[in-house]
């Protein structure tokens, strides 16, 4: 007896995906089992976990000569992603299960026959919706992540239930597609912080545009508290942007299987002895790293002095691209990395410069060499620049009310609404072109702006920079036009 | 680099006043500026923004006057006082407590050496490539006071060297002034002292040294700044107002992002 199936799976390469035909064929010979079409040692390993899985669900594994196709073949193919369509086809192809299907089937296989989760299943099951594919077939643990695809997810949670499912004797019901999640609670409101009006207002300002943040200050004095206030004035997540996200979490594997779509913009904190590859990706094949998780949201860099500064230099290429291009051997991955940076540092090595009740004991040469590990093409691209003092005990004790995060997100929200009706979702995002089309200066402010350029030797960068906060702030005072005081403000905020 | 022996007549006769006069000097620049008259600003290494304003007002009051600044070239007081002459386009002399060869020093100072080497003049008694040593810097600070007709102490903390050179410009009969800091300040704890124990004048202010005083600005924000540097919270003005500033160059942003008068 010989026979031949053909089973779709999906390939990922970083955000890349492509539809692979699994194609089985069974053929009388020696007895084998190999399999073709680049597979690396991960799928090649597949052998093992699908003959075990077939033979303890109760099957039998042909002795017989067996061929795994993974079409088209000119790709390596990476992952235990294939091992449940290779399953099934070769019990289809071997005629222990009745009837062909077109599903996608993507699944690893443990020795028992139970299936088991995989990384990136959305933007494979997306890529499946896209092409026609009406279900997939995935592990319990998967199927919410499937579902959000959009379309039908099958939970199976063991090869046999595969089985029963498709030749039609247990019919399982798809999985229901996540509900809109509940509105987070915030671990941190503005409104509990004392004192820091500029630093609130960078924020603010940060949240609304997009803009990178940097704040200076003592320890102590907040720096960390104020940007884990952030995430509550964030304004909401759009549709696509949620999308855009979670693949990104998806494929890192970082997906809540009960909310695979993520509900708030990410707020990623990684330590200060963060390795490059943490911080953009990489590995083979690449991953991607905390650039890319925080894309949409925020990537929050505290005590930023002590990273390295090669580190440091990295961020550069994601800052101004929005992306991050890792490059390995034969294989390259492209992750989204469209962020906004907010960092916390000291003023200086002992922290206390600047500061009233504590005197400073660096001498000016280590202050130097302290600020010069954050380097200038890195601080060009920082738009904000805040310090943070110590709060004296006066103020810490008064307990007058302060503004709430619900406030100041309805104004980001506002404002963002504007940036929208320019067509872009940030005005981080503005071109140069759309900047002189959207930020007329009157003449008091064009003057202003003059000077600034020569005075301060503004790069063209920085300029470009400094129009995008000054527009965002008029955005936030519901301005049409750019007046002079919003880019005063806009410069003055800037580093 | 050159040496100047005693036996040179560009040697400064003010140097003979010394009980052992340098011999030789070697200098690099426009040797011609160590017999002209010349006031000492000194100081802490570790400066506030205050010594930093301060150090900068007396050296540009002393460019204007055509008074040659001299000091050591060390981080905070020194460089403030050099980097503040030549930018008013005057005249500025430093002395160095290591070689000329050995001093490598990095950044700002860096610059701060080359812009001396052009307009001013580097001065050293120690041979080109003797590094610097603990015990060489209270001789090299005698012979700045011994350059100048008069010292000016700009905040210094107990035991500070700028005291050493304090007592050195007495000993070869300088004036000395100590400008007044505000009590509490570890870093004019030792300017103070030597106001209240009779070694230095409390200086009030460039006229004191004969000098003409640069006019006062009259201005509400900069008066907020004089006492020290202020956050934009704490200072109330609007950003125009503080943009226009910044502009002019009457203050300026420190590093932690606090405003500070210039």
């Amino acid at each position: 007896m010989s026979g031949f199936a053909r089973v779709t799976a999906c390939a990922l390469w970083g955000l890349e995906t492509e539809l692979i035909s699994v194609e089985v064929d069974v053929s009388s010979g020696l007895p084998g089992f190999d399999i073709v079409g680049l597979p690396d040692s991960a799928v090649r390993e597949a052998r093992e976990r699908v003959r075990a899985a077939i033979r303890n669900s109760g099957f039998e594994f042909p002795l017989r000569r067996i061929t795994v196709n993974l079409a088209p073949g000119e790709r390596r193919k990476e992952g235990t992603g294939f091992d449940l369509a290779i399953a099934l086809a070769i019990l289809r192809a071997s005629g222990q299960l009745a009837v062909d299907f077109g599903d996608l089937c993507l699944g690893e296989l443990a020795l028992d026959g139970a299936v088991r989760p995989l990384r990136g299943v959305l933007p494979r099951a997306s890529r499946a919706v896209c092409a026609g594919i009406p279900a997939a077939l995935v592990a319990t643990e998967n199927a919410a992540e499937a579902a959000a695809a959009g379309g039908e997810a099958i939970a199976v949670g063991t090869l046999r239930a595969a089985v029963a499912h498709l030749d039609g004797t247990v019919r399982l019901l798809p999985a229901a597609p996540p509900g809109p999640s509940a509105e987070a609670a915030w671990e941190v409101d503005l409104g509990d912080i004392v004192g820091q009006e500029t630093p609130k207002r960078a924020l603010e300002i940060a949240a609304a545009g997009a803009h990178n943040l940097v704040m200076v200050g003592p320890p102590g004095t907040g720096k960390t508290l104020l940007a884990q206030a952030l995430p509550s004035i964030l304004a909401p997540l759009e549709a696509d942007e949620a999308m855009a996200a979670s693949v990104v979490h998806s494929v890192a594997g970082l997906v809540d299987p009960a909310r695979p779509l993520l509900a708030t913009r990410p707020f990623r904190a990684p330590h200060h002895t963060a390795s490059r590859l943490a911080l953009v990706g990489g590995g083979t094949p690449p991953r991607p790293g905390e650039v890319s998780l925080a894309h949409t949201g925020a990537l929050f860099l505290d005590e930023l002095a002590q990273f390295s500064p090669q580190v440091l230099d990295t961020l550069r290429e994601p800052m101004q691209e929005g992306r991050i291009t890792i490059a390995r051997a034969g294989t390259s991955a492209t992750y989204p990395a469209r962020f906004t940076l907010i960092a916390a540092m000291n003023p200086c090595p002992c922290g206390n410069l600047g500061d009233l009740m504590a005197p400073c004991t660096c001498l000016p040469d280590q202050v130097d060499r302290y600020n010069a590990r954050i380097s200038g093409p890195l601080l060009d691209r920082v738009d904000l620049r805040v310090h943070v003092p110590r709060v004296p005990y006066v103020e810490l004790r008064d307990g007058t009310a302060r503004e709430r995060s619900a406030v100041v997100r309805q104004r980001v929200i506002a404002a963002r609404a504007r940036m929208r009706a320019r067509g872009r979702r940030a005005n981080a995002e503005l071109t140069p072109p759309e900047l002189r089309r959207h930020c007329s200066l009157g003449a008091s402010a064009e003057v202003l702006l003059g000077r600034a350029v020569h005075d301060r030797r503004l790069s063209a960068r920085a300029y470009h920079r400094t129009l995008r906060v000054a527009r965002t702030i008029a955005d936030l005072a519901g301005s049409d036009g750019v007046q002079r005081d919003h880019l005063a403000s806009a410069l003055l905020l800037r580093a | 680099m050159s040496v100047l022996h005693r036996s040179d007549p560009r040697y400064p006769p003010r140097l003979l006043d010394l009980a052992a006069p340098p011999e030789p000097l070697w200098w690099e620049g426009d040797v011609t500026l160590l017999s002209r008259e010349g006031i000492a600003i000194v100081g802490t290494r570790r400066m506030t923004p205050y010594g930093d304003r301060v150090a900068r007002e007396i050296a540009i009051a002393c460019a204007l006057a055509g008074v040659v600044v001299v000091s050591g070239l060390a981080q905070g007081i020194d460089s403030a006082a050099h980097a503040a002459a030549l930018d008013a386009r005057g005249d500025t002399v430093a002395v160095l407590g290591e070689g000329l060869a050995a001093f490598d020093p990095h950044g700002r100072r860096r610059r701060l050496a080359a812009r001396l080497r052009d307009r001013g003049c580097l001065v050293s008694q120690y041979e080109p490539l003797f590094p610097a040593q603990g015990w060489m810097f209270a001789k090299r600070n005698a012979t700045i006071a011994a350059l100048a007709r008069a010292v000016v102490v700009v905040e210094a903390p107990h035991g500070s060297g700028a005291l050493i050179t304090a007592a050195a410009a007495r000993a070869v009969g300088r004036d000395v002034y100590a400008v007044p800091g505000p009590l509490g300040s570890a870093a004019s704890a030792g300017a103070n002292e030597l106001i209240a124990t009779g070694g230095a004048r409390a200086l009030t202010g460039p006229e004191a040294l004969g000098l003409h005083a640069v006019p006062p600005v009259r201005d509400e924000v900069l008066e907020r700044l004089a006492a020290g540097p202020l956050s934009i919270d704490a200072l109330g003005a609007s950003s125009d107002r503080i943009v226009e500033l910044l502009m002019a160059g009457r203050i300026t942003r420190l590093a932690d992002g606090r405003l500070a008068r210039r």
